[in-house]
């Protein structure tokens, strides 16, 4: 049975070429998350976020990268079920073949990387789409010039009552702000809820951002997210071993020359962009 | 030496199958795997009960009628062997040897270890060869070919069809068996003109027939009795690329 | 039917086939496809044959016994295939190679056969190089030669050591584009279990569907036997499992004559027998002889020594070897035919200098190998080297090969015209399965180049030429009476086997048939023991016919009852061999009578009395067969005593 009319090697070549895509975005999102322990209170990386947050070329980027990640995890599905179905009696004995290790349980390293790309999503993705409620940040230029908007309002008598109540709240407020809603250079309200947001920027304020350098200082704070943060990034080292290797083999880069080089590369790829990743949070745990 | 054999028997392609158990003392080790077979089966003449079917031809491993999936490999435990190819002294004193056919969609067991393999000459009906008829060609020297592409030719070209790369697969997968002999004509000049319709057809082909896809787990490369390269799986997915984005000709 | 017409072509030798192709009859397009050819058998000779047949336009079935046509048996030959093209600039050239043949098969071939066979042998390594077979090639990517038995130059082409099954690949893809095309139809798991034969032509076959057990039958206008040699006879043979004569058997008792029926090859370099349980011996390589030198104790202490383990070959010192073979043939050394080097190893061991179990010589490359380096030896023979370790378990590289003498091929077959049609019109036999070409003994590489040259060249033509006769002929119903009884006559055949529920297993009485022919009917061959042989020979029939035990069923998959239908044929085919052996009284080719030798040792022949194919008829069950002769006429050769020293 075929589950969808494009040739197997087509198909093969979608997942590759889907993976590819995944393996070129892995080392930007990790030069952003290294950003995380500059100690300049979240300056670069928030600058980095703000950059990828809002630039039209990396808006198009993201929804391919996204389209990647969903496509090379349909296509991975229904090749495992094909494959499946092409071996209708099993075997009694299971197999003594000596194969590369990692090469057996992609369908599982990539199942770990999906639950957890789930979990990620929760936590940090869907925040920018208000799915969920997470931590903001706001420009204090941007609220104090809303508030100045607001003020001129108030002054031509444009507002409401309750208008006018909640700026007094907002001014109230944002003179006793706490020294931890602001970030080191006083340039952000930051670590903010929505109601915070609501609050310190005032009812309509727009121009917020999802604060994701305290999301993720919270997160780490966490032991157990940590070191299942670090166990999934043994696993993506796994997944991130074979794949480059299998990555050329599909496209048809086998050459007596070269595959040995790739080998290596693949080697180099696998660990040092999981031990970057893993390095936040043992830096966090450990160092500070 | 003395085994104990599990052996899977199955009257035939509807019948449902089983594990028989059978005991066979006093083997030397120097007897080859399917001569311990006839013995077994000899012994269960005696005993006026059916022998065990199992295919073989040759026996020196060329042409790749036999094959079973002893002990969770194709072939047995020896590398670079056929099941014809393997010797008793391969396996400890005592053990318990199990026995299956090839398993995959395509090979229906026709009796106990026999399967039906005629998938894999399907295939090459659909290309797997250079349409010349006899007759009417140049002079074998009128183009050179680099010794080292007729090397590489040779290498793929040395599969046996046996099925082991399929039975190996944990997707039963055609590839090898498939991407050898695709390497093999595209490699040489002669095979050139026909390339791009070859692998397209040979492909769907194999799709056809219900065989799995390449997971890139080079269990075949593992247990090809002649060794053949995963490379030439490699080989083919670029010939099918090109075929697919660079040839005008379609199926 | 007692004047055999061999059909030879008027004119000058080189002439014959050129002059045949221009005044043979054809066959338009449109007839062809009326007309319906059976071929049976896959080989190199089946499949060339059918594919080519395919290509023309006639309607082709062929018949494999088993699941696929790249399993027969071609697929093992190693060593590669002759041709006389002559890109060594050593001096070859088609005379050259049709006057090796003809010696090498000790004057006991037809001429005009092997000088066509000669002719088209080139043809064959162009059509091969076009069907993409990788023929080894050397740095300037031109095609390679290796050396073989029997000859001065370098004419052998070759795939590492896997020329047949590159060439039966070869053969095997040109047939696959013909099944695809739909003008071939195959047929798996079927073998041929009789001959339909209406108003003395050919019609048709009885298979056995081997997987359900069910009879068939199919008609048509001509019927291709390719279904190989019958060494099996000597149950250990270098041969495949499934090869047999049965067919050829079937055939003689329908009015075929078989042709020949003693001259037995016996390949000098086989792995030597281990023990009784062996089912089959693998073959070393003619080629080996190439590089390797054979040799055995030159002291009957030190060869008793090492078969005692007490001593180690690599041990010996250079002067206590005796190879024997540069010794006694020094101009070609380790590359005489294999007639003689068998007989030689046979006569070393005999006279107690044999080691292993004492029937086995060495053949060492240690010299080779320090001329050469491992890595060249390891190119040219790799995948022999490793056969060789896998079974015996024992390092090639680093002590010497063991060999021994075994059945290999067999020069006998269905009696064929210079059409290479039997004596039953409209039944064709190619391959091994005749015996034209190669007379008492075959050079090496040249079997491959047989069985694909009368596929690919020669029954091309000559079919036609019989076809058409026949446009007119309507297909003829598989309901006729024929076929009726033939279907029959084989179920009854079946019934009568199963029935039987005797005592001895099918692989004991083929051991026993083994064992009377190689001591009696083997490489040394007298009048004493071939007397003793033939009612041994009729015993064993009895025995077989009474006491044979075949479990099972009928109606399905029962390799133990296909085993035994071909042995019942084999001890058949046994008895005329033993018949033909004791008739021939000359040594000449693979027959060796110890009765007639010179005074050196040597073989010899006796042109005056033996220079005839004997070809015997079948008369019916217990009738006497009846031998005929086809006298040979060499009017181009100049008949020579062989000498190879
Ligand atoms: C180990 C070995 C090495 C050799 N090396 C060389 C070499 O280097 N060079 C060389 O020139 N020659 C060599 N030979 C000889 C050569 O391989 C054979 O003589 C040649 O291949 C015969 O080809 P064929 O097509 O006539 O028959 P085969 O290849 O024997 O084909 C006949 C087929 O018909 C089948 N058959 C038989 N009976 C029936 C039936 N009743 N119904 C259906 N099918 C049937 C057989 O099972 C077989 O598959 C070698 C032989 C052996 C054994
Ligand atoms: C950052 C995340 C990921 C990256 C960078 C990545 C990358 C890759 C690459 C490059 C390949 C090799 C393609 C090939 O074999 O040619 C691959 C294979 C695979 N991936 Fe991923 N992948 C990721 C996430 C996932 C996820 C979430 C899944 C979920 C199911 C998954 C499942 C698979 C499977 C099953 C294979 C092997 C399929 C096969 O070989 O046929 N991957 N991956
Ligand atoms: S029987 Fe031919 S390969 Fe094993």
């Amino acid at each position: 049975m075929k589950l969808i009319k494009f040739a197997s090697i087509t198909k093969k070549i979608a997942l590759a070429a889907f993976g590819l895509f995944l393996l070129l975005f892995l080392p930007v999102h990790l030069g952003i998350n290294l950003c995380l322990l500059r100690e300049d209170g979240g300056e670069w990386y928030r600058n980095a976020s703000h950059f990828m947050g809002t630039n039209y070329i990396v808006k198009v980027f993201e929804i391919v990268l996204l389209a990647s990640v969903l496509l090379h995890i349909i296509i991975a599905i229904l090749l495992t079920i094909e494959n499946f179905l092409a071996r209708p009696i099993r075997y009694k004995v299971a197999t003594k073949t000596k194969t590369p290790f990692m090469s057996r349980y992609m369908i599982w390293t990539g199942g770990v990387i999906a639950c957890f790309l789930v979990i990620h999503f929760i936590n940090f993705y869907f925040v920018k789409f208000d799915l969920v409620e997470g931590k903001y940040s706001a420009d204090m230029e941007q609220v104090d010039k809303h508030f100045q908007e607001k003020a001129i309002k108030l002054q031509s008598g444009e507002l409401s009552e309750k208008e006018q109540a909640s700026l007094m709240a907002q001014y109230q407020a944002i003179s006793q702000v706490s020294m931890d809603k602001m970030d080191k250079n006083r340039k952000n309200l930051v670590n903010l809820t929505k109601d915070e947001v609501k609050l310190y920027c005032g009812e309509d304020f727009k121009h917020y951002e999802p604060d994701f350098y305290n999301m993720s200082l919270e997160l780490f704070a966490n032991k157990t997210y940590s070191i299942i943060y670090l166990l999934v990034f043994v696993v993506l080292g796994f997944h991130l071993f074979h794949a480059l290797g299998s990555l050329a083999q599909t496209l048809g880069l086998n050459h007596k020359k070269y595959t040995p080089i790739i080998d290596v590369v693949a080697l180099a790829y696998a660990v040092i962009i999981p031990l970057g990743f893993a390095a936040i949070p043992l830096w966090l745990m450990f160092m500070l | 030496m003395d085994f104990t054999l599990k052996i899977w028997r199955q009257e035939n392609q509807k019948a449902k199958g089983r594990f028989e158990t059978y005991k066979i003392k006093d083997i030397s080790p120097d007897c080859s795997f399917l001569e311990m077979l006839d013995i077994l089966n000899e012994s269960l003449v005696n005993k006026l009960s059916h022998p065990v079917c199992f295919d073989n031809d040759c026996r020196e491993g060329i042409c790749g009628m036999c094959g079973l999936y002893i002990n969770g490999r194709p072939h047995g435990p020896d590398d670079a062997v056929t099941t014809c190819q393997l010797h008793m002294r391969k396996f400890t004193d005592g053990e318990t040897i199990t026995i299956e056919p090839w398993r995959a969609k395509p090979f229906p067991v026709i009796r106990d270890l026999v399967v039906d393999r005629t998938a894999l000459d399907k295939m090459i009906q659909e290309g797997g060869y250079i349409s010349v008829t006899s007759g009417g060609v140049p002079d074998g020297n009128a183009i050179p070919i680099p010794k080292h592409k007729a090397d590489q030719a040779m290498d793929s070209a040395s599969c046996i069809g046996c099925g082991a790369c399929i039975a190996a697969c944990k997707n039963a997968s055609a590839m090898l068996f498939v991407g050898a002999k695709v390497t093999q004509l595209a490699l040489l000049p002669q095979g050139k003109p026909e390339a791009a319709i070859r692998v397209q057809k040979m492909v769907a082909k194999m799709d056809e027939l219900g065989f799995g896809n390449c997971t890139n787990t080079y269990a075949c490369e593992a247990e090809c009795p002649k060794e053949i390269k995963r490379s030439n799986i490699s080989r083919m997915n670029l010939e099918f690329i090109l075929a697919k984005i660079v040839s005008e000709e379609t199926i | 039917m007692s004047t055999l017409d061999s059909k030879i072509p008027e004119g000058q030798l080189s002439e014959k086939w050129t002059r045949y192709k221009s005044s043979q009859k054809l066959v338009n397009p449109a007839n062809k496809r009326k007309l319906d050819i059976i071929v049976v058998g896959t080989g190199l000779a089946g499949s060339s044959a059918a594919a080519s047949l395919g290509a023309l336009g006639f309607n082709v079935k062929i018949f494999c016994i088993s699941d696929s046509p790249r399993r027969a048996h071609s697929i093992a030959a190693q060593g590669g295939i002759n041709a006389a093209k002559n890109y060594q600039n050593d001096g070859d050239s088609i005379e050259r190679l049709f006057n090796d043949t003809i010696k090498g098969g000790d004057y006991r071939a037809r001429e005009a056969n092997v000088y066509r066979l000669a002719e088209v042998a080139n043809s064959i390594i162009d059509q091969g190089v076009a069907q993409g077979i990788p023929f080894a090639r050397d740095y300037a990517g031109l095609l390679d030669n290796r050396s073989f038995g029997g000859s001065q130059v370098s004419r052998t082409f070759y795939a590492k050591g896997q020329t047949g099954q590159q060439l039966l690949l070869g053969a095997y893809s040109a047939l696959s584009k013909e099944i695809k095309a739909g003008t071939v139809k195959m047929y798996e798991r079927r073998e041929m279990m009789d001959l339909v034969v209406i108003d003395g032509q050919a019609r048709g076959i009885i298979t056995r569907n081997l997987q359900t057990g069910e009879l068939e039958r199919w008609s048509s206008h001509a019927v291709v036997m390719a279904t190989g040699g019958y060494g099996n006879v000597y149950f250990l043979s270098t041969n495949a499992m499934e090869c047999n004569g049965s067919a050829a058997v079937q055939c003689y008792h329908k009015g075929a004559m078989f042709a020949n029926p003693c001259f037995v090859q016996i390949h000098p370099t086989c792995i030597p027998v281990k023990g009784d349980y062996q089912s089959k011996l693998t073959l070393m390589s003619e080629s080996l002889r190439n590089d390797g030198r054979i040799w055995v104790p030159k002291n009957i202490e030190d060869a008793k020594a090492i078969r005692e383990g007490k001593l180690n070959p690599t041990d010996l010192k250079e002067e206590d070897r005796d190879y024997y073979l540069e010794r006694r043939y020094p101009a070609f050394g380790n590359l005489v035919p294999r007639d003689i080097a068998s007989r030689a190893a046979k006569e070393r061991c005999d006279a107690g200098y044999g080691v292993g179990a004492g029937f086995a010589v060495y053949l060492d490359f240690k010299t080779a190998i320090e001329r050469l380096g491992r890595d060249k030896i390891q190119e040219r023979y790799g995948n022999l080297f490793q056969m060789y370790e896998k079974i015996v378990d024992v390092d090639p590289y680093e002590n010497p090969m063991m060999i021994y003498p075994a059945v290999h091929y067999t020069m006998g077959g269905l009696w064929v015209d210079y059409e290479l049609q039997t004596t039953i019109p409209g039944l064709f036999a190619t391959g091994e399965a005749n015996f034209s070409d190669h007379g008492a003994n075959r050079l090496g590489a040249s079997a491959l180049m047989q069985g694909l040259a009368d596929g690919y060249f020669i029954l091309p033509y000559t079919m036609q030429n019989f076809l058409a006769d026949k446009i007119h002929q309507p297909r003829v119903s598989i309901e006729t009476k024929e076929f009726d009884e033939a279907e029959k006559s084989v179920r009854a055949k079946l019934e009568s086997i199963m029935a039987i529920k005797g005592e001895k297993t099918v692989d004991t009485l083929q051991r026993e048939l083994g064992h009377i022919m190689w001591e009696y009917v083997g490489m040394g061959r007298n009048a004493e023991k071939l007397t003793k042989a033939i009612p041994m020979l009729a015993d064993l029939r009895k025995e077989f016919w009474s006491n044979v035990r075949v479990t099972g069923d009928m109606n399905s998959m029962n390799p133990e009852l296909a085993k035994a239908l071909r042995l019942a044929d084999h001890i058949e085919l046994a008895e005329i061999m033993a018949k033909d052996a004791l008739q021939r009284e000359e040594s000449c080719g693979g027959h060796y009578r110890e009765e007639y030798v010179t005074d050196e040792g040597e073989a010899r022949r006796d042109d005056k009395n033996f220079m005839f194919v004997g070809v015997w008829e079948y008369k019916g069950e217990e009738q006497e067969p009846i031998m005929h002769k086809e006298e040979l006429n060499y009017e181009f050769i100049n008949v020579q005593q062989r000498n190879y020293k």
